[in-house]
């Protein structure tokens, strides 16, 4: 089964592109620039949506647990991508977020479970595209617990190599 | 306790056939005899020396910073943890908990010899720990967690309880 996933170039879904990375040697996944983002799966399915794209490449390699090893797991992926979505990337306060996710991180290494799952790859990819957090990064010291998870997973594979490689066409003006 | 520590480690790096280890003098100093070469003594020793046995030199770490790093937590390890009394284990956990606020591992972004070291010589105080107190030093506690649920790692000792969400969120840090 071959995968194409096309991204928009100008706003890249760093989200999809580090799931994509992670399950390329368990499935075909080629990547290509376009205008939208689009996981082409056949001729019938297609998803557009950040999220849903990440489901299902986490879901197409259950190998990699991905998705967290049971449900109670699974459950709290659903939660981390939601709160990707609409409260890292919305509208709403950020420092309430931020708080929340300081909470969350005191007693863990990664988000859900003792390895990474889709939550990492999402709040990560959120929290790099926003420039309000690359703001708050700079006063060191205000969330410890996210400073140190944001910075060990930007030093690991894929994320390096995926946040070097698309996040420089997003940065914000200076 | 040594010899455990070291057939564990053994079992962690994968390497197939255990080696026969025996005790020197009365502070038990494990002792490694090979049959092509001179004796190995310490435990730092043996435990390098298994390393690089199993072709994980990167164990040891990976920059020359990182290598000075991972030594001196080896020597952290035997100099202060190990025979520690009761009234060194708080500076012990204090010093900890300050030092890993900011990192995952010991040496920083990578797994090392350090940490299972440093896991396996600490075991024994966090295994005592209220659940305040794990709390208290809750950067050493996330650290503790995070490597008994590292692949291979735990072996011969029993796993701790640790709590995922904070109950006295009263005091911060």
């Amino acid at each position: 089964m071959a995968l194409n996933l096309i991204i928009n170039s100008s706003n890249p879904p760093l989200g999809a592109l580090l799931a994509a990375e992670l399950v390329k040697d368990s499935v075909t996944v080629s990547v290509e620039d376009g205008k939208d983002n689009k996981l082409h799966v056949s001729e019938s399915v297609q998803f557009s949506d950040v999220n849903s794209i990440a489901r299902y490449l986490a879901r197409v390699a259950p190998a990699l647990g991905l998705y967290g090893s049971n449900m109670l797991e699974q459950t709290e992926v659903d939660h981390w991508l939601e709160f990707s979505a609409q409260r890292v990337s919305g509208q709403s306060g950020l420092a309430v977020s931020l708080g929340e996710l300081d909470k969350a991180l005191a007693l863990r290494t990664f988000l859900v479970g003792h390895s990474l799952t889709l939550a990492d790859l999402c709040v990560w990819a959120a929290l790099k595209g926003s420039s309000q957090w690359q703001s708050i990064q700079k006063q060191a010291g205000v969330f410890s617990h996210v400073d140190r998870w944001f910075s060990f997973l930007g030093s690991q594979v894929p994320f390096n190599t995926v946040g070097n490689k698309y996040a420089s066409s997003k940065a914000p003006p200076l | 306790m040594a010899l455990k520590e070291l057939s564990s480690l053994e079992k962690a790096l994968g390497l197939k056939k255990p080696n026969k280890y025996s005790t020197q003098g009365d502070k038990k100093v494990p002792v490694l005899q090979r049959s092509n070469g001179p004796a190995l003594s310490g435990l730092v020793t043996i435990a390098t020396y298994l390393v690089r046995e199993a072709n994980r030199a990167e164990l040891l770490g990976e920059s020359a910073e990182h290598r000075a790093i991972v030594q001196q937590w080896l020597e952290y390890r035997v100099t202060k943890v190990d025979g520690c009394q009761k009234e060194d284990i708080k500076t012990i956990l204090k010093d900890l908990n300050t030092y890993l606020e900011d990192k995952v591992y010991l040496a920083g972004n990578q797994f090392t010899l350090a940490d299972t070291l440093m896991y396996y010589g600490i075991h024994h105080i966090i295994v005592d720990l209220a659940v305040q107190e794990k709390e208290k030093y809750v950067n050493v506690t996330r650290w503790f967690d995070h490597v008994q649920h590292y692949p291979g790692i735990r072996n011969h000792l029993p796993p701790v309880v640790v709590l995922k969400n904070r109950v006295y969120t009263g005091s911060h840090h």
